[in-house]
């Protein structure tokens, strides 16, 4: 295996080569570093980090332990659960309206399990998580099967959810076991139990995408779904996955918010599909599929959220909590974009150094 | 019946005692290129109105780029185009419209969910209110333009519930609806049966025979001797020969299509191990295609000639899955073979590259790394599932290399690279998974001549190491430089079938566009 021509005019980059000990003389860090300045996400992480210490300023408590436990990192997991999902549907060319108000019907249905039917806790999280993802399988069968749009199919169930949750909880259902509240209740190293159910879907999500076979076909489906077709990929089987992962997500959201609620109430959460699409847009997921990775959305959850309840800290009137959220999510669509057409205008220079840098092909070039 | 034309077109220019060139569409100059690729460059050429013109070329020869151009869909560089004495604005389909250009093509296809009546009327106004639609008017008038086209189908049905040869006609009532001067009609006949085709054809004269000019861009050549006044052969984006119908015999056309050129073959091993039979279809059946038989041997490149719509690129997609088939038997291997998806197929060992790279090949934004591995990933999985970067790696840059794909590294997205490294890098992509069948739909279709010999070069390597390869090729130069055998569809079957020695256009492209018989 040989360097494919380095010298080659069809390269992209013919005139611009590093110096042969440019790459050896950076460090692991330094490289770690220069990957992350160069990746897609940084401005999203900069934009919480900033947003975070500005909210501090002005309100010291807003970084506080108890804060920080709840409502940041409950609403952190939340959010960022449903994100990680509804990512999924993105790339895959597809989206999932349902998350939202699927999460409000799994709040009171696993109350009712809970409290009403007396199933044990355990059990009752495997039946609503459960719950989740037959609801996805619906959602796929309906997409793959009958060729519906997904907007519409998850329409379907967007609304009918709705309804649904009120017909089983007119009144709300308390919750008395100390198990299910120990959800969001109690911590483990100071960190809320809901938190660390976040960051294992987060890992295991991302791990899922990009370093197994099947997550690498989502992509292929949401970038060219004929090509992908043609390469033998099992494009129906895939796409049902992607929605049951995500349904799944909103039965663990519904108990998390459950928990939090120490009740069934209907109508608990509203808008949050919405959120969630948010979330996936404002890490770089592109709504027109084959895009995005699972560290920009939990970096777009972490700043919907950290200006959510930092308004909240520093007494901002609640309509304009909508109002900020709306222009974020514009300047992050706008920054991304010249962004893309930067990159495009100066021929991907940064990406094609790093990749050579980066690749076997690059190496074997630089330590003869 | 010819005698009754020649007056009516006399009758013709003695009423309307204009200046000729009044009275004419007028190409000067024009030029268009693709990248270094020329392919129009026609510097004058005349087509009075109140005939049919045939214009007959082989595929790439430059016939559908010059059509285009006249309709606003194609923008050249250079030249005009003067339609009765006024000046044509290049690239710019309205206004081409408004000087009564329609055209009927593939390129303007029609709205499947829309129903027949609003297809025909669609873009205009078919009633005397501003924005409530009066349906009664509209069927209608649809009606009237079906009656024209002697289509007998409900004006209120859904476009996609009617067949091709539906669809077909529709097009043309549509571009009828338009009253046009000048009618093009790409190929307008290749869905039809005889019977249509007829039909069709008496159209176009009487088109004619009503002043307008019928450009009828034709590949069955005795369809287009019948209905031309004149016949027009354009080669390599030239108009070569512009005949009268008593000159343009079927072997003069096919002469002046193929031009002087010699179908230079370099030489290309035996197929090495004869008598094993890699892939065997037996009355084979889809929709507009068979029953067929072919077989391939392992070891040898089997080319499929045809005109457009023969069911070339048809046979690929059933042999892959993607199409239904509906009668015959397959064997890969020995083994029966019938897929019920592309997955199937890959699964058994079958590769396609498509026709189509942009569109059904190609992740552009995904790196060059993801699209070699693409159908060969589970396998280089650990434990089929779990990707490992370095061995991932590994395969990529492997498989670059070995397709001889040119790029700074394999991480950088695939639309950076050009035309022919692209398509080599798709080439790569079954290289990486070495399937016992790989089917090649017009493999070097946009890339230069460099590349082409490369491709070429990577198709006989795989060859020998005892692939059996499938090749869809509209360029006959490439399937007498690369095949063993050629088998020619007509029709959806096959109308000839050509061992090495018996390779000549005159007998491929006789035996696919001339209806009676194998030349």
């Amino acid at each position: 295996m040989t360097q494919p021509a380095t010298a080659d005019p069809e390269a992209p980059v013919p005139t611009d080569q590093l110096p042969a000990s440019a790459a050896g003389a950076r460090g692991a860090t330094a490289r770690v570093l220069g990957r992350l300045a160069d990746s897609p996400e940084i401005g999203i992480i900069l934009a919480v980090i900033a947003a975070f210490v500005v909210f501090t300023a002005i309100n010291p408590l807003f970084s506080s332990v108890s804060e920080l436990q709840d409502p940041l990192g409950i609403d952190l997991a939340g959010f960022g659960i449903l994100a990680v999902g509804e990512a999924l549907t993105i790339i895959t060319g597809g989206i999932d309206l349902s998350v939202g108000s699927l999460t409000a019907l799994f709040v009171v249905l696993s109350a009712w399990f809970n409290t009403t039917e007396h199933i044990p806790v355990f059990f009752t999280i495997v039946l609503t998580v459960g719950a989740g993802a037959l609801w996805g399988l619906w959602h796929g069968f309906l997409i793959t099967r009958l060729g519906i749009a997904p907007f519409v199919a998850t329409l379907v169930t967007f609304i009918f959810a709705v309804g649904a949750d009120e017909a089983i909880a007119p009144n709300p259902i308390p919750i008395h076991s100390s198990v299910f509240l120990a959800v969001t209740g109690n911590t483990v190293a100071k960190i809320p139990i809901a938190v660390l159910v976040f960051v294992v879907i987060a890992i295991a999500v991302w791990f899922f995408l990009e370093r197994t076979y099947m997550g690498r076909q989502l992509y292929a489906i949401g970038g060219n779904r004929e090509a992908a077709r043609l390469a033998g990929i099992k494009i129906d089987r895939r796409v049902v996955l992607a929605y049951m992962i995500s349904g799944a997500c909103a039965g663990v959201v519904g108990i998390i918010e459950a928990s939090r609620l120490t009740s069934g109430t209907a109508d608990s959460v509203s808008g949050w599909e919405l959120i969630a699409i948010a979330s996936a847009v404002i890490g770089g997921v592109s709504l027109i599929g084959g895009q995005g990775r699972i560290i920009g959305v939990v970096a777009g959850a972490a700043l919907l959220v950290v200006l959510r309840d930092g308004l909240v800290a520093v007494n901002v009137n609640a309509y304009y909590q909508s109002m900020v959220v709306g222009v974020v999510l514009l300047v992050a669509l706008v920054t991304d974009r010249l962004r893309v057409k930067r990159l495009e205008r100066t021929g991907s220079r940064r990406i094609a150094r790093r990749a050579a840098s980066d690749s076997p092909a690059g190496a074997a070039g630089k330590s003869p | 019946m010819r005698t009754t034309r020649k007056l009516a077109q006399a009758d013709l220019t003695v009423a309307s005692s204009v200046d000729a060139g009044e009275q004419s569409v007028l190409f000067t100059g024009i030029r268009k290129s693709y990248g270094p690729a020329v392919v129009l460059d026609v510097d004058e050429l005349a087509l009075p109105f109140g005939q049919v013109v045939g214009l007959v070329g082989e595929n790439g020869a430059g016939k559908s780029t010059m059509m285009g151009s006249m309709a606003g869909s194609v923008r050249p560089e250079d030249g005009s185009i003067r339609i009765a004495g006024q000046g044509l604005p290049l690239g710019d389909p309205l206004q081409a419209q408004e000087l009564g250009v329609a055209m009927v093509s593939q390129e303007f296809p029609l709205v499947g969910q829309l129903s027949v009546a609003e297809n025909l009327l669609l873009g205009r106004r078919a009633s005397t209110h501003r924005v409530i639609v009066d349906r009664r008017a509209m069927n209608a008038a649809a009606r009237g333009m079906l009656a024209r086209v002697g289509l007998d189908v409900s004006p209120r049905r859904r476009v996609d519930s009617l067949s091709v040869a539906q669809r077909q006609l529709i097009e043309l009532a549509k571009a009828l609806g338009r009253s046009p001067h000048v009618l093009i009609l790409d190929e307008p006949t290749s869905a039809l049966g005889p019977a249509e085709s007829q039909h069709v054809l008496e159209l176009a004269r009487k088109v004619a025979e009503e002043g307008g000019l019928v450009i009828f861009v034709g590949h069955r050549l005795n369809e287009v001797r019948d209905v031309s006044d004149r016949i027009v052969v354009m080669r390599n984006g030239r108009v070569v020969a512009d005949l009268a119908p008593g000159e343009a015999t079927e072997q003069r056309l096919v002469r002046e299509m193929v031009g002087e050129e010699l179908a230079s073959a370099p030489p290309i091993g035996e197929p090495s191990s004869d008598g094993v039979v890699a892939f065997q279809a037996d009355g084979l059946e889809a929709e507009g295609l068979g029953p067929l038989d072919l077989a391939v041997h392992a070891g040898e490149v089997l080319g499929i000639a045809g005109l457009m719509g023969s069911g070339r690129s048809r046979l690929l997609h059933v042999i892959m899955g993607a199409r239904p088939s509906t009668g015959g038997q397959m064997r890969l291997g020995g083994r029966q073979y019938s897929p019920r998806s592309a997955a199937d197929a890959v699964t058994a060992g079958i590769g396609l590259v498509p026709e189509d790279r942009k569109g059904q090949a190609l992740l552009a934004d995904a790196p060059i790394r993801w699209n070699v591995t693409l159908a060969a990933l589970r396998r280089l999985a650990w434990h089929r599932l779990v990707i490992v970067g370095r061995t991932e790696r590994r395969a990529g840059t492997e498989i670059v290399a070995r397709a001889r794909v040119r790029t700074r590294s394999i991480e950088l997205p695939a639309r950076s690279l050009s035309g022919g490294n692209q398509q080599r890098m798709i080439f790569g992509r079954w290289m990486a998974v070495r399937p016992k069948l790989l089917l090649l739909d017009e493999p070097t279709r946009g890339v230069d001549v460099g590349a082409k010999a490369e491709i070429y070069r990577l198709i006989e390597e795989e060859r020998q190491e005892g692939m059996a390869i499938l090749v869809v090729s509209s360029e006959l130069e490439e399937l007498f430089s690369i095949c063993h055998r050629i088998i020619v569809l007509r029709r959806g079957r096959i109308a000839a079938e050509l061992h090495r020695s018996e390779f000549s256009k005159e007998r491929v492209i006789g035996a696919a566009a001339i209806e009676q018989g194998v030349a």
